[in-house]
């Protein structure tokens, strides 16, 4: 058996996925704990999909994780959890956001085919097809803790604290708390904490249902 | 990881990309002059680097105008008796290769490493270059690391290599090593003074033609030939003996793929892990084959290991099978991972036990049918997309034909614009417009952004205007390079160290283009009579369209506690007419799933109107129009 735990993060360019994974990296250092990443830079552009792959444990070498051996994806939007499905593994959780951030092709194809009479590729779609590889699903309106929390920009920090409440998660909860801490502008720490643990918790309600 | 820990001058093991441990290993082998032309995968050694620069102040480091003049000057340096750097992508090594194969000849004196990455798979590149052949003709040595901690520590080694034998190193990279974070064992940094020196001090003849050409080359030999011996004891170089007749012979981040690959099909072969591929060590890769029956290499792109090794076997060990890409076992397209080597290992190894990565891939590729694209597309803010409408504008209803060029304006040949009818490389707008000028009826159309108007699309206007051209050139001014990450470039006002702006008009003046339509990119519908004037006119014409890239904007106002104001829709006005998703594609705005109107998402917009002013109704504002 591997000793690695692979996990898929995804998103929407913009929305501070090289945060987290600041965050994994913080706490590894810390416990010195092996890790590597395969991150996606290169067009710097917003709104652009985008993801990670995060490895951590003495035999993850590769920057990449193969098909189907992903222990848990991390999606800050849901259509992108879904774009990357081929990474997990069959029954593994999935920690999202059910926000769905439209990209404007799919709209403008929305408005040539007849706005009044066609939808949008509907969450409620995604959920259904997400569970053809997993039933363990948190998704959460990230989007809504954050502001509750204080700021918008805390979206990605509400599902890092949820994805903390997902049994066999490799990080401490306490650890990566204080790993957000150290790395957010300070004057954001507040409101960051406040969003940590609003995902934690959210994802604890979830997995007791 | 932190700058502040970065820049800590002590030793550690800390969280960092591969890009910033290069960095960091830079200050640590104490290089004075660093130089660079940004690149992905290389652009965070620039940027890391450049944040160094006020730290320290005997490092220079300069955002040089391409990797020609970066690779140049620090060939100078280093000829002036100094450590010195330039890193480059894959591609800015052709326009950098006219001085790295001279310098192949001439030698350095301090220490000159250069690093190129390869971008298998072209993520964000025009091609899969394989840029390992361009060692052997310039008889350049050669280093591939693999992880984070070996780009670190071969920094070191390599500028070790270059002053014992007085050439230019070459560190060979690709996007899944630059782009790989780990933890990393870092160095003390001790920096020396830099102090100016005579020339008499170091003085040494850096030329080669004709006699000393030759002279020269075959002195460069005679060093590759006794450096078999570094490249034998290399310390990136390991063999770990396995069972069986089997050996893999592989380098780079494709070891990383094969060590986990033999982990899960539960073989173990010995493998022969290659630190320096040029020059190969000829004697260790002959031992490796020794007694084998069957060696696979395992390596991206083209087969350049694998020719080699296939060479040294039919001198030394003609009755092994050499297995790779030119045995038909792994793919020459696109990037490598655990299930292509496991794959492929599979096959050259006639081998069941793999994991079923494809029946997974393929059932999930059934679940996300019909999945909206989420292609590249502008920011929200960027300035590129009125432009790109007002030049449409203006050239509907005539005929055209439009040569596009490298930065985020590229992105007029995807959708939803599919609008471009050539791109080459860095500066190829002009020069094709010029050769279609000569033949076609049409209005020649060029696109160029400022970075690359000063990279290499100088020259073309220079021609174009000498030879009484006749074309358009569209130059899209948003003061920074924008697409590998705002950085600085001659029409900007800041540096890593104090710089002077270029004024983009001034310079296409002095050149001698009369024509010169100077516009503010957020004025769309303003634009169009002014594009169509410059089109009205003969020979040629510059339309110059100033406007500050999204992101770089964003970092301005939030230096200077600027608030972004974002635009709203009100749903009173809105008659649902849809300009604003028609004519402007931009990702912050989308239809309420109820109403189908649209909506403006507060988080995404950057409040630069431009939909506010398409919008035939007036519907757009920052308070929705209705005081909210």
């Amino acid at each position: 058996m591997k000793d690695a735990y692979n996990i898929i993060l995804s998103g929407v360019g913009g929305q501070g996925l090289m945060l987290l994974s600041s965050v994994f990296g913080e706490v590894c250092a810390k416990t010195g704990t092996h890790i590597v990443t395969g991150e996606q830079h290169g067009l710097s552009q917003r709104s652009g999909s985008i993801s990670v792959h995060l490895r951590i444990g003495a035999d993850a070498l590769s920057p990449l994780i193969a098909y189907g051996e992903a222990d848990l994806a991390i999606a800050m939007e849901a259509t992108e959890a879904l774009r990357y499905l081929e990474y997990l593994r069959e029954g593994a959780p999935i920690v999202m956001s059910s926000r769905v951030i439209h990209p404007p092709l799919e709209t403008a194809a929305l408005v040539d085919a007849g706005a009044a009479d066609h939808d949008y590729f509907a969450l409620a779609d995604i959920m259904e097809r997400l569970r053809g590889v997993t039933t363990s699903i948190v998704a959460l309106d990230a989007l809504a803790l954050a502001e509750k929390a204080g700021t918008a920009r805390a979206e990605n920090v509400v599902l890092l604290g949820a994805a903390c409440g997902v049994k066999g998660f490799p990080l401490k909860a306490d650890d990566a708390r204080e790993a957000v801490e150290r790395i957010v502008p300070p004057k954001t720490v507040e409101a960051n904490r406040a969003a940590f643990d609003m995902g934690f918790d959210a994802c604890c309600a979830a997995f007791e249902e | 990881m932190g700058f502040s820990e970065l820049v800590d001058t002590k030793p550690k093991t800390a969280y960092m990309l591969a890009n910033e441990a290069v960095a960091r290993a830079l200050l640590e082998a104490d290089v004075k002059v660093a130089a660079f032309y940004p690149g992905s995968p290389t652009s965070e050694i620039l940027d890391t680097m450049g944040a160094f620069a006020p730290s320290f102040d005997d490092l220079v480091v300069e955002v040089a105008a391409n990797e020609k003049v970066a690779f140049e000057t620090a060939a100078g340096a280093s000829f002036a008796g100094v450590r010195s750097f330039t890193s480059m992508k894959s591609v800015g090594l052709n326009v950098a290769s006219d001085a790295f194969y001279s310098i192949g000849y001439t030698g350095v004196r301090g220490g000159m490493v250069l690093l190129i990455a390869d971008d298998p798979h072209a993520h964000s590149s025009q091609s899969e270059q394989d840029g390992r052949f361009f060692a052997f003709p310039a008889h350049v040595p050669m280093l591939e690391p693999a992880t984070a901690q070996e780009a670190h520590d071969m920094v070191a080694y390599a500028y070790e290599l270059s002053e014992r034998y007085g050439m230019v190193v070459m560190i060979r990279t690709t996007t899944r090593v630059n782009h790989q974070s780990s933890l990393v064992s870092v160095g003390q940094v001790k920096r020396s003074p830099r102090s100016r020196h005579p020339w008499k001090d170091v003085r040494a003849p850096y030329f080669t033609l004709s006699a000393t050409a030759r002279k020269l080359k075959g002195e460069r030999l005679a060093s590759l030939a006794l450096m078999q011996r570094d490249a034998a004891e290399c310390p990136f170089t390991t063999v770990s003996e396995g069972e069986g007749d089997i050996g893999i012979i592989t380098s780079g981040v494709s070891y990383l793929y094969t060590i986990e690959s033999l982990q899960t099909l539960g073989i173990s072969p010995s493998v022969l892990k290659l630190g320096m591929t040029h020059p190969l060590p000829t004697a260790t890769i002959a031992a490796f084959l020794q007694g084998k029956r069957t060696v696979v290499v395992v390596e991206e792109l083209m087969p350049y290991l694998e020719r080699e090794v296939r060479s040294i076997a039919q001198e030394t060990a003609p009755h092994v099978h050499i297995l790779g890409k030119m045995s038909g076992d792994f793919p020459y397209v696109g990037e490598y991972s655990i299930p292509v080597v496991v794959q492929g290992l599979s096959s050259a190894l006639g081998i069941d036990g793999a994991p079923p990565y494809e029946a997974h891939r393929v059932k999930v590729e059934a679940l996300k049918e019909g999945i909206p694209h989420r292609s590249p597309i502008f920011c929200p803010g960027c300035p590129h997309r009125a432009t790109l409408w007002s030049v449409y504008m203006a050239l509907k209803g005539t005929d055209y034909v439009l040569n596009n060029d490298i930065g985020c304006y590229s992105m007029y040949l995807m959708e939803p614009y599919n609008s471009s009818d050539s791109l080459l490389c860095m500066g190829a707008s002009l020069g094709v417009s010029s050769g279609m000028q000569h033949v076609l009826s049409d209005q020649v159309v060029a696109f160029v952004g400022d970075s690359t108007f000063f990279h290499a699309a100088l020259p073309g206007l220079v021609n174009a205007v000498h030879n009484n051209h006749n074309l358009l050139l569209v130059i899209f001014n948003n003061s920074v390079t924008a697409m590998t990450g705002q950085q600085p470039n001659p029409g900007s006002d800041f540096g890593p160290l104090p710089v002077t702006r270029l004024n983009i008009e001034q310079v296409v003046r002095g050149i001698g283009v009369e024509h010169v339509y100077p516009v503010d990119t957020f004025d769309p519908k303003g634009n169009i009579p002014i594009i169509k004037e410059a089109l009205a006119h003969t020979g040629v014409r510059v339309v110059i369209s100033n406007g500050p890239c999204a992101l770089y904007n964003d970092r301005l106002r939030r230096k200077a506690g600027t608030p972004i104001v974002p635009n709203a829709v009100d749903h009173g006005v809105c008659d649902a007419i849809y300009a604003c998703v028609r004519k402007v594609h931009c990702p912050a705005i989308q239809l309420d799933e109820a109403t189908k109107k649209s909506v403006i998402q507060a988080d995404l917009c950057n409040g630069c109107n431009v939909c506010a002013k398409m919008c035939p109704v007036g519907a757009i504002n920052p308070r929705g129009g209705d005081g909210a």
